[in-house]
């Protein structure tokens, strides 16, 4: 029973210590409900798709992929190609993910190739990698570019004639996706004030009469994640998601029952990159400005932090994990500042603390796998020994 | 063996047209999607004057108000556009207006000459300033 109830604290160890830091800081940052509802929606909205690749390389037993970031910097080629030639809307963004396809699946197939070398190692590889790829990618984007590869938009190109600037607008493609189908959620008096103010404009309103203030719906993007999440229950089911769940389980017996389990890690990478890279487009079309040179480097681990702190742990992760990660992992961005400055006096001791946190919760839960692993290891050989008593 | 190959030949037959049909997609998103700066130009042309006032719309959105010697800039998505030309005279009267339909194809940005665009069917787009 103890036993039991040891391992249930253990399991969910991460988000219990979310939710307990969420119940103080909300009430000490002083924020309304609708005011963190509508931060909610937007970072679940511009975070999830990022997040959600991380899943087919856990169910492949590869480990939280680090090596995301490839994916990520393929889309903000794509996005630099789009604002160069002056393509704007669905069209653009549409374009950049078809132009960051390729790059993704050739860095995908690379990686792929690298981790199979490196099997059980796959995590701290990708993570190199990553920082090795951004070499090249820095190279492309910062000499290649306006040089070998035409760059026409001279707002786009560094004074010197070549390179891309390091802050690029996408204003052309800014919230495209979240606007699609225009979305208010209000309440009744809210209702009357969004209409007096906005006219006949074409939105769809919901109304709930307890809501103060109106929310704005990424209505599109939560269409496109349900779309992702449909995609993953589907895969899961076919073939190949067989396969690769069969590869988490065990590679040796996965290989011995005629399961091609190099090709099918690799493929796990490819699509896990592919959707990077989407995902990569979407956060930076709900941003509406890109970071040439950073805004990749964040994502791998922002996105593997929401993941952990979901629920999830290296070996298994669903996508409720997604979510709840989302959710609490973000919580924390919008209400630690405040509540640390209303606490203490000063917004950055809360940022710090919200930093602390965030990355501390990431080695605990790889901690915690690790720990969890030898257990289960030792009770293994225990139950080969026969040995049930625990000595 | 035949079979063999006929079966390798169809599977980069089906490849070849799935590739084909993305670079046909991306071709088709950047023509339809690529944004053209438009300089509206209210100034003499060859034997062309310039008009007192002049109000362009663009596909029936707000109306830009030129004066003469005037040059505005007016952005649109689509290829193909509608520019409509209110001509004023002297009393502040509209004397004439033009409408046109412009198909840009794959140029980015141009310049309409107004006195040319409100008298005659072609030779008003000129190449845009840079």
């Amino acid at each position: 029973m103890i036993r039991k109830l040891f391992d249930i604290i253990a399991n969910n160890a991460v988000p219990a210590i979310f939710i307990l830091i969420s119940a103080f800081a909300i009430p000490l940052s002083g924020f309304s409900a609708s005011y963190l509802i509508q931060e909610l929606l937007t970072r679940i909205g511009r975070n999830s798709f990022l997040i959600l690749s991380l899943l087919i390389p856990i169910m492949a037993g590869m480990g939280l992929n680090f090596g995301m970031v490839l994916g990520a910097m393929a889309g903000q080629i794509g996005l630099l190609l789009i604002c160069d030639w002056g393509v704007v809307g669905i069209p653009g963004m549409v374009l950049a993910c078809l132009i960051g396809t390729p790059i993704a699946i050739v860095l995908g197939i690379f990686c792929g190739h690298v981790l199979n070398r490196a099997k059980g190692r796959e995590m701290v590889t990708s993570y190199i990698l990553g920082f090795f790829i951004n070499g090249v990618y820095q190279m492309v984007v910062l000499y290649l570019m306006g040089w070998v590869i035409p760059i026409t938009n001279p707002n786009l190109l560094l004074s010197r004639g070549y390179g891309v600037r390091n802050a690029v607008s996408l204003m052309g493609i800014r919230g495209v996706l979240d606007n699609l189908v225009p979305t208010i959620i209000t309440g009744t008096e809210g209702a009357n004030q969004f209409l007096n103010i906005n006219g006949a404009k074409s939105f769809l309103l919901l109304q709930i009469p307890c809501l103060e203030g109106s929310i704005r719906l990424p209505l599109g993007t939560f269409i496109v994640i349900a779309l992702f999440c449909g995609f993953i229950v589907w895969f899961r089911k076919t073939k190949l998601g067989q396969d690769m769940r069969a590869i988490g389980q065990s590679q040796s017996v996965s290989d011995s029952a005629g399961i091609p389990v190099n090709r099918t890690r690799i493929i796990a990478i490819v699509i896990s990159t592919v959707l990077a890279c989407y995902g990569q487009i979407i956060y930076l079309q709900n941003m509406g400005t890109l970071n040439t040179y950073n805004s990749h480097d964040q994502a791998g681990m922002f996105s593997i932090a929401a993941l952990l702190i979901g629920g999830a742990s290296v070996s298994k992760a669903n996508i409720m994990n997604v979510f709840v990660g989302v959710i609490l992992f973000h919580l924390m961005f919008i209400v630690a500042p405040m509540a640390g400055k209303n606490l203490i006096g000063e917004a950055q001791i809360g940022e710090y603390f919200r930093v602390f946190v965030s990355y501390g919760i990431i080695a605990l839960a790889l901690v915690l796998h690790a720990w969890k692993r030898n257990r289960e290891r030792e009770a293994a050989r225990r139950s080969l020994r026969g040995n049930k008593g625990g000595e | 063996m035949f079979v063999a190959f006929l079966k390798f030949l169809f599977r980069w037959f089906q490849r070849l047209v799935v590739l084909a049909a993305l670079i046909a997609l991306g071709i088709w998103l950047f023509y339809i999607g690529r944004e053209h700066q438009i300089f509206l130009d209210n100034k003499n042309f060859e034997n062309f004057k310039a008009f007192e006032q002049v109000n362009v719309s663009i596909n029936g959105g707000e109306e830009i108000e030129l004066m003469q010697r005037e040059r505005n800039l007016a952005k649109v998505v689509e290829p193909k556009f509608e520019v409509e030309a209110k001509i004023f005279n002297d009393d502040g009267e509209i004397s004439n207006v033009v409408k046109r339909t412009v198909n840009l194809c794959f140029s980015k940005d141009i310049m309409i000459n107004l006195p040319v665009f409100a008298v005659s069917d072609d030779g008003f787009i000129v190449p845009a300033p840079k």
